[in-house]
């Protein structure tokens, strides 16, 4: 017989048609002991109330969909389990981020500010296919494989202070991304993207709060990514001062 | 009602499709969870501040004559600049350790072809740097070293 124990869910509510502002609407939930906080949200959707509106796809922290804001900390709802909550769960959406629904956030600012960092391996000339892949040793790696385990799930936008007053910072995760890729012994854009790093409201906008890596459910780290990418830019700057070659600007 | 972030925050440059609420700031911050110790950190530049004015002080009444920088002096042994002078120490230890704390993993794992050391030596080296140069000026000032 499992044991099934009730919890209360304040949960944020906004629907542009209707609200002004968000408003929070309660729920009973009858928990079981393994749930996750995104299995008591599927049970008031499924039971309670069908006007809820939540993203999730994966439920193995994976797909990066089910980032919420539960207790006032950014979580993965998939990941998080509920015998770690006391009897009242209060769950919002992600901070930081523009509400469209309920607890469904604004991402086309994440993916405007991703582009902008060129998030694949950028070549000076693409080898032709019979010449054969590109090699890589697991020691280079290393260099850049923790940074590319991002799942894009944004909770450490929503960590981040800011992300919340600067609008232009491209933030933790985009220079996560895109300093992998200035990492990755394939790539040959790094010119590029430290220029994009170097410009106005990027990577020195950081304050080293380190919220975002401390949120960070796949131990990406990219507080670690943001200010090694200030290094790297300010060495890649101090060189084209004093080398041979083409300037900025 | 929460407290809004920048009204622009993550929002994209197209046009909104639907009306949307606007973005909060992070429930706990500045004051609650781990963001205390950011806003601390952040704080601590006042009391580097005020001992920066201290020391212009200190340094305009030496150009004063001796008179003057005598009592600059005896103003520093009252319990209120005893005080302060704990709390900048404090400042300053808070600091290093914040900072000694962040700073290793700030390494690019390397620059051109140079190898910075591994991380979980940079730390104690910092931390024997640190302590190393605390020895020494306290060795000049107390006239080990130099007369």
């Amino acid at each position: 017989m499992v044991e099934v124990r009730r919890k209360t869910f304040v949960v944020t509510r906004f629907d542009p048609d209707r609200d002004e502002v968000p408003k929070t609407q309660s729920y009973d939930v009858p928990v079981q002991p393994d749930w996750k906080v995104l299995d008591a949200l599927n049970f008031i959707k499924d039971h309670i109330d069908p006007t809820l509106s939540h993203r999730w796809s994966c439920r193995m922290a994976v797909c990066g969909s089910c980032g919420m804001t539960v207790n006032g900390e950014p979580k993965l709802t998939c990941k998080d389990a509920l015998s770690d909550y006391g009897d009242t769960v209060e769950v919002e959406p992600l901070a930081n981020f523009p509400i469209i629904r309920d607890l469904v956030v604004e991402l086309d600012g994440f993916m405007e500010k991703l582009e902008r960092v060129k998030p694949w391996i950028v070549r000076a000339k693409q080898k032709a296919v019979q010449e054969g892949t590109y090699r890589q040793s697991p020691a280079e790696l290393e260099e850049f494989k923790q940074f590319s385990e991002c799942i894009n799930c944004m909770l450490c936008y929503a960590a981040c202070p800011v992300v919340a007053n600067e609008p232009d910072f491209l933030g933790p995760a985009a220079i996560a991304i895109g300093h992998r890729y200035n990492l990755d012994s394939r790539d040959e854009g790094a010119d590029q993207r430290n220029e994009i790093f170097r410009g106005e409201g990027t990577v020195f906008s950081c304050t080293y709060a380190n919220e975002c890596s401390e949120v960070c459910p796949k131990n990406v780290d990219p507080a670690a990514a943001v200010n090694q990418a200030k290094f790297t830019a300010v060495i890649d700057w101090a060189k084209r001062l004093v080398l041979p070659g083409p300037k900025e600007g | 009602m929460d407290r809004l972030a920048h009204p622009d925050a993550m929002r994209p440059a197209r046009p909104d499709r639907t009306r949307m609420a606007p973005p909060r700031l992070p429930a706990r911050f500045p004051f609650s969870g781990r963001y205390r110790a950011y806003l601390l950190f952040g704080a601590s530049g006042i009391p580097y501040l005020l001992v920066g004015l201290l020391l212009l002080h200190s340094i305009w009444a030496l150009g004063d004559g001796p008179g003057a920088w005598m009592a600059v002096m005896l103003a520093f042994q009252q319990p209120l600049y005893i005080a302060f002078h704990v709390l900048a120490l404090a400042a300053v230890v808070y600091t290093a350790v914040h900072f000694f704390w962040l700073f290793p993993k700030a390494q690019p794992p390397r620059i051109g072809p140079v190898r910075p050391p591994p991380r979980a030596l940079i730390q104690p080296m910092l931390y024997a740097v640190w302590l190393g140069t605390t020895a020494l000026m306290a060795a000049i000032l107390a006239g080990w070293i130099l007369p």
